[in-house]
C-alpha cells in the first residue's frame, strides 16, 4: 500500500466513502469497501474545479486527461473540515496537474524532484534535491519518474533511440508497427486476417512495408521544442489569502527567465534568508512585480512591500524610449528598415504619427520582456546565442546577396537533347517485317489476289443499286450490339446490392489473395533497390517463400469455388460473383502458371 | 446537334487479307465487292446525315497510303456513267471518285509479284494532317460565321482486315497521341482476323468505338448503328465498343509485343531485355542494374519462346547481356 499523502471523507454519486491521495493516486472507495472504485493515476488528472467557497456543498471536481467529465467529490464532512481538507487535495491536485502540464512538452533533463504546497508563499526544492527542513514528503525522485504519464515516458525514450537507425530493435519495431497499424484500420484489417489468422508471418508482412514504418519512426523522432509559454506564477486566493503553488519546474524556469533572481538566490540562500523565507519574500517584492506577465496587478499591488534585500536587485523600470538591453546582433542592411529611412526624405512617405514607440509607457516593460522573452526562445531552439556573423564588407557579398535565383531567366539551360539514333528505322517501320501474323493461314498469291480487287472495282454501280443485307444477319447483328450496348448500361444502373456478409467474405478473399500476389512477385522479383532493402532474403529464403505463397494461391480457386456456391443461399446470382473475383483470378492464374514454367525450367535439361 | 462532321475513312486495301477474308467460312467472311457496296451506302448515308458534312477516304494499299476522295479536293467526274434517274447526283459522284480512283491505283500494282504491308500508317498521318487543315483552315475566314474549328467535329474510321504490324507500333501510338491532341476520335471496324491490339488502343485511347463485326454479311448495319453518330452525339446514343482492351506494347529492339518489358529511364524507350545501353538515346545503364534486373527475369527465355529448351536462369546471368540487334 503506498503511503498515503492526504485523506477525507467524501461522496461520489451520492455514495457515502473515503477520498485519498496516494503517492501515485486519486483513489475513492466506497464506505464498507476495501477495493477503491475509484481509482486514477497521478498521470492522468488534467483539471481541477470546485464549488465556491460560500456554497452549501463542498465539492472537487477532478477532470482526466481523456476523459473531460472526469469525477465529481463532495466532501463530507462538517463545512469548516471539509473546506480544509478539499483545500489541502486541491493543493496537492494542483501541483500534480501543473507537473503533468509541465511534462507534456519534453523536459526530460529536468530532475522532477518532489513538489510541496504550502499555504501562502513557501519554500520549495530546488533543482537539487535535498531533504527538506520541514515538514512535507521527503525527497523521492525515483517514484516520481517512474509516475511521469506512460505515453509521454515511452516515446521520450524512442526519442533517443529512434535518432539513430530506426528500426533496429526489436522492441521499438513493434512499438512502430502497433502505431502503424493503429493509424490505418484497412491495414490493421488485413493483418488481423493474415497475421492473426497464421497465414504469413509478421516479418512477412511488413516486407515491402518499410517505408510505413521508416515514416513513422521519422515521425516520431522530431523533437518537440520548449514551450513558448512566459513563465507567470499565478496566485491563488482563498479566503483572502493568497497562495503561489512553487513546483522545481517553476522555480526552474523562473531562475531561467529572470537569472536576477537565481542570483539573489544565490546570494542570499542559506545565508541570510531560508528557502521558505526567500519565496515567500520574492512574491511580495517589487521585484516580482516587476516580472508580472501582465499589467493587471490589482490583486497583488497591495502586498508589494519594500525588501531591504530584494529591493538590492530590482532594476530600473525599462521604459525608455531605448530599451535598456539592446539587441546585440547587428541588423542585415538588407532588412533594416531603418537603414533606408533618410534616403527618400523630400519624396517619401509622411512619418506616421499614430504609431510611435512608447506613446504608453506603461506596456513599454511588457513589450520588451515579451520581445526577450521570445528571444531566448529562439535561441534555445538554436542551441545557443545565435552565431554573429561578422560579414565581409566587401561588395561582391553583397552583391551576391541581392542576386536571387529566381530573377534568373532560365532559358539558358536547354535541357537535355533526345539524341536519338538510327532515326531513319523509326520511320520505316516496314525493313522489319515480323512473320508472326503472315504466317499463320493460307498462303494467297499476290497476282491472283490483285486479280480479284481488280474485278470488284469493275460494275460496282450495277451492285450498289442491287445492295440488300441479309436480314438475319442484320438481325443477329443488331442483337449483339444492342446487348454490347445493354451490358453497358446495366453495369452503369445497377446499385450494389450484395449482402453484406458475402460481400465481406468477397472482399477478405480478394484482399488476402492480393497480399499473398505480392509477396509472391516480391519473393521472386529482386528488391527495387538494393540500398532500402533492410533485411536481405537469402534466395533460398526467397525460393521457400514463394513456394508458400504458391501454395496459398493454389487454394484461392477452391475459397472462390465456395463463394460461388454460397451465393444462391443469400439470394444472389452465382455468375454475379464469379465475373466480379475473374480478375483476382485471373492474376492468381498468371502467378501459378510463372511458378510451373519456372520450376519446369530449372528441373530441365543443364 | 447542328454541328457538321467530318469523316476520314481508312480502307485497307490488302489484297491477300482481302482475298482469305473472301474465302473464309469460319469465321464467315465477306467479299471485297459485297464490302464496297455497302461502304458506298454508308459513304452517302454520313452526306445524307447534314449538308456541311464532309468526307474524305484513304486507301491503306501495299506499301502505299493514297487519297481516294475528299469534300474538298477535284471531283473526278468522268461523265462516262450514264446519268441514274434513281441515284441523287452528289452521290453518284462520290461513289464514281472513289471507285474509280481506287481502280486506278491498283492498276499501278500490275507487275508487283510480293506484297508489301499496307501503308496504314501513312494513311493514319495523312488523315490527321487533313484533318488538321480543315479544322485550322475553316477558323481562319471569318466570312463562313458559325462554321469555326471547334464547330468541327472530326473523326477518323480504320476499316481493318490486316493483323498488326508490331514494327509500326511506335508511328502507331505517335499517331494516337497526335489525334488526342487535335480530339479527333478513331473508331475502328474489324471486318476479319485476329483483334488488333494497336487498334483497339488507338479507339481507347482517343475514346472511339472498336467494333469487331461477326456477321460480315450485315456490314452496312454495324457501320450504321456504330459509326454515324457522330462523337458529339454518342453522349445520346450509345455506340457498342469493346470492353476489354489490350495494352500491351511493343518492343523497339525486335518489336515483340511483350507483357513486361524494360523502360529506359531517360528516353522511355521499351525493350524486351534489359539492355546495356539504350540504343535510342545511348543512355548507358550501370552494370549492377543489368544484373539485377536480368535476375528478375527467369522466364524470359521460356516465355518468349517456349518451344525451345530454356537454359537455367542461373546460367544466364553470368553471361553478358545479348547485344541490342540493330535492325533497319
Amino acid at each position: 500500500m503506498p503511503s498515503i499523502v492526504c485523506s477525507a471523507q467524501a461522496s461520489y454519486k451520492k455514495l457515502p466513502g473515503l477520498l485519498e491521495l496516494t503517492e501515485s493516486h486519486l483513489q475513492w472507495t466506497k464506505a464498507g469497501d476495501k477495493v477503491p472504485s475509484v481509482k486514477v493515476a497521478h498521470s492522468e488528472a488534467a483539471s481541477l474545479s470546485r464549488s465556491k467557497v460560500g456554497a452549501a456543498q463542498v465539492r472537487l471536481k477532478v477532470g482526466l486527461v481523456n476523459d473531460e467529465t472526469g469525477h465529481n467529490f463532495t466532501f463530507t464532512s462538517p463545512q469548516a473540515v471539509a473546506l480544509a481538507e478539499r483545500e489541502k487535495f486541491e493543493a496537492e491536485l494542483t501541483n500534480i496537474i501543473a507537473r503533468n502540464r509541465a511534462n507534456a512538452p519534453v523536459t526530460p533533463q529536468l530532475p522532477s524532484g518532489p513538489t510541496i504546497a504550502v499555504p501562502t508563499p513557501s519554500p520549495a526544492t530546488p533543482s537539487t534535491p535535498r531533504p527538506l527542513p520541514h515538514g512535507g514528503t521527503p525527497a523521492r525522485p525515483t517514484p516520481h519518474l517512474s509516475r511521469a504519464p506512460p505515453s509521454r515516458a515511452a516515446s521520450v525514450a524512442s526519442d533517443s533511440r529512434t535518432s539513430g537507425t530506426p528500426v533496429s530493435d526489436p522492441t521499438s519495431d513493434f512499438r512502430l508497427r502497433k502505431k502503424v497499424l493503429l493509424s490505418n484500420p484497412e491495414l490493421a484489417q488485413l493483418h488481423r486476417e493474415l497475421v492473426m489468422g497464421g497465414h504469413i508471418s509478421e516479418n512477412e508482412f511488413w516486407e515491402g512495408r518499410e517505408h510505413l514504418l521508416l515514416a513513422q519512426a521519422a515521425a516520431e523522432s522530431q523533437k518537440k521544442g520548449k514551450p513558448g509559454q512566459l513563465v507567470d506564477p499565478r496566485p491563488q486566493t482563498v479566503d483572502g489569502e493568497i497562495k503561489i503553488v512553487i513546483t522545481p519546474q517553476l522555480v526552474h524556469d523562473i531562475f531561467e527567465e529572470f537569472p536576477i533572481v537565481a542570483k539573489a538566490y544565490n546570494d542570499n540562500v542559506p545565508g541570510k534568508l531560508s528557502e521558505e523565507q526567500f519565496w515567500s519574500r520574492y512574491f511580495q517584492s517589487k521585484l516580482f512585480n516587476s516580472h508580472r506577465a501582465s499589467i493587471r496587478s490589482s490583486a497583488a499591488q497591495h502586498v508589494v512591500k519594500d525588501d531591504p534585500i530584494f529591493d538590492e536587485y530590482l532594476e530600473k523600470e525599462d521604459d525608455d524610449i531605448e530599451p535598456r538591453r539592446l539587441r546585440e546582433e547587428r541588423v542585415d542592411t538588407f532588412i533594416d528598415l531603418a537603414a533606408t529611412s533618410v534616403d527618400h526624405e523630400e519624396t517619401g512617405n509622411e512619418k506616421d504619427v499614430t504609431m510611435q514607440a512608447g506613446k504608453q509607457k506603461a506596456v513599454l516593460p511588457l513589450i520588451r520582456k515579451f520581445n526577450e522573452h521570445s528571444t531566448r526562445l529562439l535561441d534555445t531552439a538554436l542551441g545557443g546565442p545565435a552565431v554573429k556573423r561578422r560579414r565581409t564588407e566587401s561588395g561582391d557579398e553583397r552583391l551576391a546577396q541581392l542576386d536571387l535565383e529566381d530573377l534568373h531567366d532560365n532559358q539558358t539551360s536547354t535541357g537535355i537533347l533526345l539524341d536519338m539514333q538510327d532515326r531513319q528505322r523509326y520511320f520505316d517501320g516496314r525493313a522489319v517485317v515480323t512473320g508472326d501474323g503472315a504466317a499463320a493461314g493460307p498462303k494467297v498469291d499476290f497476282r491472283e489476289a490483285l486479280q480479284q480487287v481488280k474485278s470488284s472495282t469493275q460494275d460496282w454501280s450495277a451492285r450498289l443499286a442491287q445492295l440488300k443485307i441479309d436480314k438475319k444477319a442484320g438481325d443477329a447483328a443488331l442483337v449483339s450490339m444492342t446487348q454490347n450496348v445493354a451490358s453497358r448500361l446495366d453495369v452503369k444502373m445497377r446499385k450494389h446490392d450484395l449482402p453484406e456478409g458475402l460481400f465481406r467474405q468477397m472482399t477478405t478473399c480478394q484482399t488476402a489473395a492480393n497480399e499473398f500476389l505480392r509477396q509472391f512477385w516480391l519473393a521472386i522479383y529482386p528488391p527495387p533497390s538494393e540500398a532500402q532493402m533492410l533485411t536481405v532474403a537469402t534466395p533460398a529464403q526467397k525460393a521457400a517463400k514463394a513456394a508458400k505463397m504458391i501454395a496459398y494461391l493454389g487454394k484461392t480457386h477452391e475459397k472462390v469455388e465456395a463463394l460461388v456456391r454460397t451465393a444462391p443461399q443469400e439470394g444472389v446470382d452465382p455468375a454475379r460473383i464469379k465475373v466480379a473475383m475473374k480478375p483476382v483470378l485471373d492474376a492468381v492464374d498468371k502467378a501459378l502458371e510463372y511458378w510451373r514454367l519456372k520450376n519446369a525450367n530449372t528441373k530441365g535439361p543443364r | 446537334m447542328d454541328k457538321p462532321s467530318h469523316l476520314s475513312v481508312i480502307l485497307d486495301l490488302s489484297p491477300t487479307q482481302w482475298a482469305l477474308c473472301a474465302q473464309s467460312t469460319n469465321p464467315p467472311g465477306i467479299s471485297l465487292q459485297a464490302f464496297l457496296s455497302q461502304l458506298l451506302a454508308f459513304f452517302n448515308a454520313h452526306i445524307a446525315c447534314k449538308d456541311e458534312n464532309t468526307l474524305a477516304v484513304f486507301g491503306a494499299l501495299p506499301g502505299q497510303s493514297v487519297l481516294l476522295y475528299s469534300s474538298t479536293g477535284e471531283v473526278v467526274a468522268k461523265d462516262t456513267e450514264p446519268t441514274d434517274p434513281n441515284t441523287y447526283r452528289p452521290f453518284k459522284t462520290l461513289d464514281a471518285t472513289v471507285m474509280n480512283s481506287l481502280a486506278e491505283h491498283i492498276a499501278s500494282f500490275d507487275g508487283v509479284s510480293e506484297e508489301a504491308p499496307i501503308g496504314l500508317v501513312g494513311c493514319l498521318t495523312k488523315a490527321l494532317c487533313y484533318i488538321n487543315r480543315v479544322t485550322s483552315n475553316s477558323s481562319t475566314p471569318s466570312s463562313e460565321g458559325e462554321g469555326s474549328a471547334a464547330s468541327v467535329d472530326p473523326r477518323i474510321l480504320v476499316l481493318s482486315v490486316s493483323p498488326d504490324q508490331s514494327s509500326t507500333y511506335i508511328p502507331i501510338m505517335n499517331s494516337i497521341f497526335s489525334a488526342q491532341k487535335l480530339r479527333v476520335t478513331i473508331d475502328v471496324c474489324k471486318i476479319y482476323g485476329a483483334e488488333n491490339v494497336f487498334l483497339q488502343q488507338a479507339a481507347h485511347l482517343t475514346g472511339g468505338a472498336y467494333v469487331q463485326v461477326e456477321k460480315p454479311d450485315a456490314l452496312l448495319q454495324y457501320m450504321m448503328m456504330s459509326f454515324l453518330p457522330p462523337p458529339a452525339l454518342r453522349q445520346l446514343i450509345s455506340v457498342p465498343t469493346q470492353d476489354r482492351v489490350d495494352f500491351r506494347a511493343a518492343c523497339f529492339c525486335h518489336k515483340r509485343i511483350v507483357e513486361i518489358g524494360f523502360v529506359c529511364s531517360v528516353c522511355l524507350s521499351i525493350f524486351c531485355q534489359p539492355v546495356p545501353v539504350c540504343s535510342t538515346c545511348r543512355t548507358k545503364f550501370p552494370i549492377k542494374t543489368l544484373q539485377r534486373l536480368n535476375a528478375s527475369r527467369p522466364l524470359a527465355i521460356s516465355a518468349s519462346t517456349p518451344g525451345t529448351p530454356a537454359r537455367p536462369p542461373a546460367q544466364r546471368n553470368g553471361t553478358a547481356t545479348p547485344a541490342t540487334p540493330r535492325p533497319g
